[in-house]
């Protein structure tokens, strides 16, 4: 399998506080990756790394053999990476419709649009129902949807997301969960999801990572993850006991 | 006064002597009368920019219309003079009156105001004044002459003895700075404008401090306005109340450095010769150039050295100063910080405080909208106690203390501190009961020593300077902080910042502290040392309520639980029961998690 | 008669109060787009407007549009091509200076970049207002069209009682509203406006979507000086200016967005048309010195009473 998104060794320091140390993992085509971990481990740390939002003190990103590193976060998009950001970071003020254009500002998305937006309605009926509405003013699981189909207008080589469940209901959850694992079973899209929730992140998911303080504590692929007690005691903070 | 200001007021004291002398001497051997005038606007313009200092340096509250008390001083005083034939050594204290209430006046609305509306609106008082001053047919007053007995008006004959009472003017403006810099007042007034609500968790009535600092600053200005007045002998509405007279204080002070005694000074020494040279040389062809030289000096320094050339100069000078690469005090080693080894767990005492809860919060709710942030929420904390809140991310754990201590109001429920509601009251005023808050993201102030980083709150306290410094210096040594007291705030490393958040709060001399994250982004041995604090506040009888996300510290350090998952309590109780409950362990990891687990 | 004479003076000063209301409204909708949406403080919007004055006067006297064009239409197209000329200068503006103080560099920062822009735009309002001094003189000037001294005369209306509506402003009026409603339409269906508001909305959103926000504020900083400027010269078209005109209209401006609601440049529109409407009734009882001083005093009541505005679309969860 060719690895599609490849990170060595990244490291990411804000002032003292080191947030990622020496992480090191790779995305294949077509793979469902999940990086999980609990709070503070530096997960939405890694993504804005990716994205470019927040910049690296050492380390290496490589899509499809291009360095990641040398290009704006806003070039970025346009290679086929599209990210759909923790809180999800709607356009409030735009209508749901506006913000689904948004989504496909880059070519890639323009070129395909009717039959993108025709999928992204299929997958998110609401949307559909909504379009005209301001963003803002939609339920968080309904923002969701729009971060979601956001991502996807671009017609993206890999979809992002970073804690997608956070701040919903556990139902709303779920449902946001199914609809991204059919976007991965349908329309074969590589996904790197990124949550706290391990469980339902885990299961959908060829491989996972385990964060905890900017480390990579434990990857494999997701039943021995799942078998593997360290995570309970990883999030439950009991990992010395 | 402040700790450790005799010295350094003594020493600007003495550099102020000095350079008023040497000014003055020089003034001596200037004959052209041109020289002699700019020779008696700088000390006049940088009184103007002192006073503007106050309140939107120090203060930080930004005003583009200081014109409105400049303007002030120079109408009361001229037509006092030519209505009631009243001396200007008199008109221009009574100008300073008027400004100090004019001051007073405007800053009761404006400072309902924040950042750029205050500014915008500051900027609209002098131009209402000027339309309406228009309307009235003000044209232009002139200051009468008086032939005899001029000195008693103000007036002289040798133009050399405007500068030396321009020059008396400053002593005395920049003497009122010092003070105001070196006392509690200038601290506030920092406090406030690097984090208004830090400084008002610290007990700092802000609303009071800002119209300290504005009448301050208005009478200081209108003083300016006045001499000015007699100098020129003539005033005109856009003189006085124009545009260009409010950015002249603006750009002084900007230019030679913001919250320093001696910017307004450097940058009206620099700036008005400039100008107003520029303007006698090329004011024919190029009539605006005083305001195109003001404007550029603005951007200038902005964009270069946004602090103005005291700070810019004398960092550099500290940096040539210090040997390169110059270590970072090192923490004293942990077996000298800590007091005593905590307890092992095992030998705790079971503490059994049942029967005195400090804090009650019972049904407690806030709403935003639909979302309900928190909902029907109960605990108590008992005195001496550790109560750890817990729950995932976006559970309303910040949204509860805000709730505690005032920075929002609650929908319904109650919280009581020992009886008293806190419910209803200012930020300042929960502080002032007792309660001291730490925030997630620490506020420091960088250029100030931790020492004064933390008396802020012992002020807030209302302590008298000297209690208020033993405050401090007791906070300190609980954290272990009594080495560091002199640095710079900027200079510390995290840990030590999140201990000087802790020792500002215990400066103000709580009954219950609420600590947010705390340990957020520390390693593990520093985690250590933070904890080892805290378990000694403990077992002073500290009362204390501590939100974190790092587990296993909360572990070893809570009395017990409180978790919260959607604004709601899922669990209480002792940290091991809470832990292994079902439903925080599906709140953390999701049913799944659970239904595997029981499969 | 007694009556007569205040109808008619009640009547023309609603049409006044309308016409000039537009164009306030146009030039309200310029710092709608930079304070407003941008959240760019910027103190030197009456210079923009001051500068579109002058763009439009150079363009008739000097460039010719005048000969070309005849003094009846050329003072308008002059306003009209004052408005590219003035967003070339705005973008530079933008790109040299207010970029530094701005945007992604200082979003989330505790004040949102707002004491720098304040005292940069300071800056820039002093050196334009006292550069333009240097370089066009204190002489009021204008761009007048002989339409400023003819009117449409409506009535009688009452007894003797006539509304006269001065043909200049009401071509001017006419294309403050063609301008505002071209903007709108850029704004509300082309990708570049979707773009600029997106990236004014959540500029690091709009990152990850590929959208470049520094080019995208440069743009929108542009757009919001050219259209203040169109305003600026359709303003000369009926009064004579100064290089110090800007500062009687900045608080305007300021009022006519914050009554508007920010964030919406409808709301700026309807929002100088109101200060405008005002400031023409306010004619019939304030002589003219005092009537920008009642503008100041609703300045501040508007801020203080009701900060959100009138118009303003909440975009929050009810």
């Amino acid at each position: 399998m060719t690895a599609l998104l490849e990170i060595e060794g990244l490291c990411v320091a804000y002032g003292g506080l080191r947030a990622l140390q020496d992480v090191s993992l790779s995305v294949a085509a077509g793979q469902f990756v999940t990086v999980v971990g609990p709070n503070g481990a530096g997960k939405s740390t890694l993504f804005k790394t990716i994205s470019g939002v927040v910049r690296p003190t050492a380390g290496r990103i490589r899509f499809q053999g291009n360095d990641l590193l040398a290009l704006s976060a806003s070039r970025r998009a346009h290679l086929g990476i599209a990210h759909v950001p923790e809180g999800r970071q709607v356009f409030k003020t735009l209508t749901v419709r506006e913000n689904l254009e948004m989504g496909a500002y880059p070519e890639s998305g323009r070129a395909q649009w009717t039959r993108t937006l025709e999928r992204i309605h299929t997958l998110f009926p609401v949307l559909a129902e909504r379009a005209t509405q301001l963003a803002g003013t939609l339920s968080g699981g309904e923002q969701q949807m729009v971060a979601i189909g956001r991502g996807l207008a671009s017609a993206p080589k890999v979809l992002m997301l970073d804690e997608p469940s956070m701040g919903l209901a556990p139902a709303v959850a779920d449902t946001i969960f199914e609809r991204i694992s059919q976007i991965h079973r349908e329309d074969g899209v590589t996904i790197l999801l990124v949550e706290q929730r391990a469980v339902e992140a885990l299961e959908l998911s060829d491989h996972g990572y385990v964060l905890e303080t900017g480390q990579v504590v434990l990857d494999g692929p997701y039943e021995t993850l799942l078998a593997d007690d360290r995570v309970r005691r990883s999030y439950l903070g009991l990992s010395d006991a | 006064m402040r700790q450790g200001a005799a010295p350094r007021l003594r020493r600007d004291l003495i550099a102020l002597a000095v350079l008023s002398a040497a000014y003055l001497a020089a003034t001596l051997f200037v004959t052209n009368s041109y020289y002699q005038l700019i020779l008696t606007l700088v000390p006049i313009w940088a009184v103007f920019g002192v006073g503007w200092n106050i309140l939107s340096g120090y203060g930080g509250q930004l005003s583009f219309g200081h014109a409105s008390f400049f303007g002030i001083g120079a109408y009361v005083t001229t037509l006092a003079l030519v209505y009631w034939d009243l001396t200007p050594w008199l008109g221009i204290p009574l100008g300073m009156i008027v400004g100090g209430v004019a001051a007073i006046l405007i800053g009761m609305p404006t400072f309902r105001l924040r950042g750029h509306y205050f500014a915008l609106s500051m900027l609209a008082y002098p131009l209402a004044i000027l339309y309406v001053l228009q309307y009235l047919g003000f044209q232009e007053v002139s200051l009468p002459m008086h032939r005899e007995n001029p000195a008693a008006y103000l007036e002289f004959t040798d133009p050399r003895l405007y500068t030396v009472v321009a020059v008396g003017l400053l002593i005395a403006g920049i003497v009122a700075c010092m003070l105001v810099e070196n006392s509690r007042f200038g601290l506030a007034l920092l406090a406030i404008r690097q984090n208004e609500l830090a400084a008002e968790a610290a007990g700092l009535n802000s609303w009071l401090w800002k119209m300290r600092a504005i009448t301050a600053s208005g009478v200081i200005a209108a003083a300016a306005g006045g001499l000015y007045a007699c100098v020129l002998l003539v005033v005109t509405p856009d003189s006085v109340f124009g545009m260009l007279v409010s950015a002249q204080a603006v750009v002084v002070t900007l230019f030679g450095g913001v919250a320093a005694v001696w910017g307004p000074v450097i940058g009206a020494a620099i700036l008005v010769p400039l100008a107003s040279t520029l303007n006698a040389e090329l004011g024919n062809i190029l009539p605006g150039i005083q305001g195109v030289v003001y404007g550029a000096a603005m951007i200038g320094i902005m964009l270069a050295a946004p602090e103005g050339l005291f700070w810019t100069v004398r960092d550099a000078v500290r940096q040539r100063r210090t040997p390169a690469a110059a270590p970072r005090p090192q923490p004293a080693p942990p077996s000298q910080v800590r007091a005593a080894p905590p307890p092992p767990a095992t030998a705790r005492p079971a503490r059994l405080h049942a029967d005195r809860p400090l804090l009650v919060v019972e049904n407690l709710s806030r709403a935003f909208g639909g979302l309900r942030a928190v909902s029907q929420v109960s605990f108590s904390v008992n005195a001496g106690e550790i109560l750890g809140i817990i729950g995932p991310n976006g559970a309303g754990k910040t949204t509860l203390f805000n709730l505690l201590n005032g920075v929002l109001s609650a929908d319904e429920g109650r919280a009581e501190l020992d009886g008293v509601s806190l419910r209803g009251r200012k930020v300042h005023q929960v502080a002032r009961l007792g309660v001291g808050r730490t925030f997630q993201v620490v506020r420091a102030f960088p250029r100030l020593p931790l020492r004064d980083n933390v008396i802020v709150a012992a002020y807030g306290a209302g302590l008298s300077d000297a209690a208020a410094i033993a405050a401090s210096e007791a906070a300190l040594a609980k954290v272990g902080l009594s080495a560091q007291a002199d640095l710079p705030a900027g200079q510390l490393t995290n840990k030590q910042l999140r201990l000087m958040e802790l020792a500002r709060a215990l400066a103000g001399q709580p009954r219950l502290l609420l600590l947010d994250e705390t340990l957020a982004g520390l390693g593990r041995d520093e985690c250590e040392d933070v904890l080892d604090v805290l378990a000694r506040l403990r077992d002073e009888g500290m009362t204390i309520v501590i939100i974190e996300h790092t587990m296993h510290a909360m572990m070893r350090i809570a009395d017990r639980f409180v978790v919260l998952d959607h604004g709601r309590v899922l669990a209480s109780g002792l940290p091991r029961q809470v832990v292994e409950d079902r439903s925080v362990i599906e709140a953390y990891l999701g049913k799944k998690w659970l239904a595997k687990q029981e499969a | 008669m007694g009556l007569e004479i205040l109808i008619e003076n009640v009547l023309n000063a609603l049409a006044a109060g309308i016409t000039i209301g537009c164009i306030y409204g146009l030039m309200c909708i310029g710092l709608g787009l930079i304070f407003g949406i941008m959240k760019v403080v910027n103190f030197a919007q009456g210079e923009l407007l001051m500068l579109g004055m002058f763009a439009s006067l150079y363009l008739v006297t000097g460039g010719g549009v005048l000969a070309f064009l005849g003094p009846f239409v050329g003072p308008f197209v002059g306003a009209i091509l004052a408005g590219p000329i003035v967003f070339v200068g705005g973008a530079l503006l933008h790109k040299a200076l207010i970029a530094r103080v701005s945007g992604l560099r200082t979003a989330g920062t505790l004040d949102e970049g707002h004491f720098g822009q304040l005292i940069v735009t300071l800056g820039i309002s002093l050196i334009l207002q006292n550069g333009g001094l240097i370089l066009f003189g204190s002489t009021p000037l204008t761009v007048r069209t002989p339409l400023a001294s003819r009117a449409f005369e409506i009535g009688p209306v009452y007894g003797d009682a006539t509304v006269f509506l001065n043909k200049a402003r009401l071509i001017a009026c006419a294309v403050a509203i063609i301008t505002a409603v071209g903007l709108w339409l850029l704004l509300e269906y082309t990708r570049l406006g979707k773009a600029l508001r997106a990236a004014a909305d959540n500029p690091t959103a709009a990152t990850y979507m590929g959208i470049d926000v520094e080019r995208a504020y440069r743009i929108a900083f542009g757009l919001g000086s050219g259209i203040t400027a169109i305003a600026g010269g359709l303003m000369a078209t009926y009064l004579s200016f100064s290089p110090f005109i800007g500062l009687d209209y900045v608080i305007i401006m300021y009022s006519g967005v914050v009554l508007g609601g920010m964030g919406s440049i409808l709301g700026a529109f309807w929002g100088g048309l109101t200060v405008g409407f005002v400031q023409q009734c306010s004619a019939l009882v304030l002589p003219p010195q005092l009537q920008n001083a009642a503008i100041f005093v609703v300045f501040l009541l508007i801020v203080m009473l009701r900060p959100q505005g009138l118009f303003g679309r909440s975009a929050e969860r009810a």
